[in-house]
C-alpha cells in the first residue's frame, strides 16, 4: 500500500512539473485559459498529493480531531 | 427514577412514526454514503463533513474574484455587456476570472444544498440547532438571489429574459407587486438606473451573507469553518480548471426592445424560471413562498422534536457551583453551544484547588441547553444541573447494577 502510494506521489509530482511548464508557456502566448486551466490541474494534482501523503501517515488528522 | 414516561399511543404519534421512520431511513443512507467515503478517504478527509466549510470557501473565492470583476464593470445598458466581454477578451486572465467566478456560484449553491440535505438528515436542526438552520436558511434565499442578480448584470439575452420574466412574477403578487417591480427596475421600464440598482442587489446581500454566517456560527463551539487542505486544494483547482475548458463567453447581448424568447437553462439559480414555461407567475411565486417558508419550519413542524416526545427530561440550567470553580476553562471549551463565559473572577474559590483561581465560569441561561456535557467537563464538582444532580445519577447507577 506504501509503495503504491509513494509512487503515485512521485507521478503526480512529475504530473505537476508538467502543468507548471504549462503555465509558462501560456503565460509566455498569452493563452490565458489554457494557463488558467493548467493552474487548475496542477492544484487538483496538488489536492492528490496531500490525500496520499495522508493515506501514508506523514500528514495527521487536525489538532481538533486528534 | 425513571427518566423517561411512555405516552399513550395517538392518531399523532402514527403520523410522526410514519415521518420518523421517513426520516431514520434518510439518517441510514447519510451513514451508508459515510461508510462508503471513508474506504476512499481517511474519516478526517470526509468532503460531506466539511459541506459548510466548502460553501465558505467558494463564498470566499467569489468575494475575491468579484472584487476583481467589480474593478471593470460598467453598470449601463450600454456598457455592461462590453465590459464584460472586455473582461473575458481583454483583461489578462480576465476570462479565466470571470469562469470562476461562474463556477463558485455553482459549486456554492451545491454546497450549501449538501451542508442542508446533510444536517436536516441527521437531525442536526433539533432544541438549539433551529438558529443555525434559520440562519442557514436565510443564506440559501440570499445566495440564490444574489445568483439571479449575478446573471442580470451581464446584460445579454438571457438577462433581458430573465429581467423580464422576473418583473413578471413580481407584478403577479397581489397588492406589493407592482411597486416592488418600480422599486427593482428604478421606474416604469428598464433604464439606465436598473443596471446600477442590479448591481447593488447583487454586492449588498452578498456583504449580507457574511452578516448571516456569523449568526450562523454564533452559538457552535467548534465549527468546521474550512475543509482540510486537500479539499481547498480540489476545489480551487476544480473552478480553475472548469473557467479554462469551459469558458463562461460566447452571449449574444441584449438589443433595446428585443424580444428573445429563449436561454441557455442553469439549474442551479434559475430552476424557478424554467417553471414558467407550465405554470402562471403567481402559481410560481406562491410554490416558492411555501418551499421557503416550509425550510423555515423545519426545526419546529417534525412533532419528535418536543424532549417530551424524545422521552428526554428537562434537567433545568446548569449552575457553577462558586467555591469549587478552579477557572480552568475546561468547561467553556467544552461547551458545543457557547454557553459558557469566563469572566474575572471577584474572589478566590473556597477549595484548595480553587483558592488561587483568576477566572471564574458564568453560564449564559438564554444558551444554555440543559445538555450536561459541562457537568462531565468539569473535574473539579463545579457545575451542576439542578433536577438532575450527580449524587441523583449516581444514586440511579447503583441501584440499577443492584438489580
Amino acid at each position: 500500500m506504501r509503495s503504491r502510494a509513494v509512487l503515485g506521489v512521485v507521478l503526480l509530482s512529475a504530473l505537476a512539473l508538467l502543468f507548471a511548464l504549462g503555465i509558462v508557456y501560456g503565460e509566455a502566448t498569452d493563452r490565458w485559459f489554457f494557463g488558467g486551466a493548467l493552474v487548475g490541474a496542477l492544484l487538483l494534482a496538488y489536492s492528490f498529493i496531500v490525500l496520499l501523503l495522508r493515506k501514508m501517515g506523514i500528514l495527521g488528522p487536525r489538532k481538533a480531531e486528534r | 427514577m425513571t427518566l423517561a414516561t411512555q405516552a399513550r399511543p395517538s392518531p399523532e404519534t402514527a403520523v410522526r412514526g410514519r415521518y420518523g421512520r421517513f426520516m431514520t431511513a434518510l439518517l441510514r443512507g447519510t451513514i451508508r454514503l459515510d461508510t462508503a467515503i471513508h474506504r476512499i478517504y481517511p474519516t478526517d478527509y470526509n468532503p460531506l463533513y466539511y459541506t459548510g466549510g466548502l460553501a465558505n470557501l467558494f463564498l470566499l473565492i467569489l468575494v475575491l474574484s468579484g472584487l476583481f470583476l467589480f474593478f471593470y464593470y460598467e453598470a449601463s445598458l450600454g456598457g455592461a455587456f462590453e465590459s464584460v466581454r472586455y473582461i473575458t477578451e481583454g483583461v489578462p486572465y480576465g476570462g479565466i476570472i470571470r469562469g470562476i467566478h461562474r463556477y463558485a456560484a455553482d459549486a456554492f449553491i451545491v454546497a450549501v444544498l449538501l451542508h442542508l440535505f446533510r444536517n436536516w438528515f441527521t437531525d442536526r436542526y433539533l432544541f438549539s440547532r433551529d438558529n443555525p438552520w434559520i440562519s442557514g436558511m436565510f443564506l440559501l434565499v440570499f445566495g440564490g438571489f444574489v445568483g439571479l442578480t449575478g446573471y442580470q448584470l451581464i446584460w445579454d439575452e438571457r438577462a433581458q429574459v430573465l429581467t423580464g420574466l422576473f418583473l413578471g412574477m413580481l407584478r403577479a403578487v397581489p397588492a406589493v407587486g407592482e411597486p416592488l417591480a418600480r422599486i427593482f427596475i428604478g421606474g416604469a421600464g428598464v433604464s439606465n438606473s436598473t443596471l446600477v440598482r442590479v448591481l447593488f442587489l447583487h454586492v449588498a446581500p452578498a456583504s449580507t451573507l457574511y452578516v448571516l454566517l456569523w449568526w450562523h456560527y454564533l452559538r457552535l463551539r467548534h465549527p468546521k469553518i474550512w475543509p482540510p487542505a486537500t479539499w481547498v486544494l480540489f476545489s480551487v483547482g476544480l473552478v480553475f480548471l472548469l473557467a479554462g475548458i469551459i469558458p463562461a463567453r460566447g452571449e449574444t447581448p441584449a438589443t433595446p426592445g428585443g424580444r428573445p424568447t429563449g436561454f441557455p437553462m442553469d439549474v442551479f439559480f434559475l430552476l424557478p424560471f424554467w417553471l414558467l414555461n407550465w405554470f402562471a407567475p403567481l402559481f410560481v411565486v406562491a410554490l416558492l413562498t411555501v418551499l421557503v417558508v416550509l425550510g423555515f419550519a423545519i426545526p419546529y413542524i417534525g412533532r419528535r422534536e418536543h424532549p417530551e416526545a424524545m422521552s428526554v427530561r428537562h434537567a433545568g440550567v446548569a449552575q457553577v457551583i462558586d467555591g469549587n470553580c478552579t477557572g480552568c476553562e475546561l468547561c467553556y471549551y467544552d461547551c458545543p453551544y457557547n454557553a459558557i463565559i469566563m469572566v474575572p473572577s471577584p474572589a478566590p474559590g473556597l477549595s484548595r484547588a480553587a483558592a488561587n483561581r483568576t477566572l471564574l465560569a458564568v453560564v449564559l441561561e438564554s444558551r444554555c441547553v440543559e445538555c450536561g456535557i459541562c457537568v462531565g467537563a468539569c473535574p473539579f464538582e463545579a457545575l451542576e444541573l439542578p433536577a438532575f444532580l450527580e449524587r441523583d445519577v449516581r444514586q440511579a447507577v447503583a441501584e440499577a447494577v443492584r438489580a
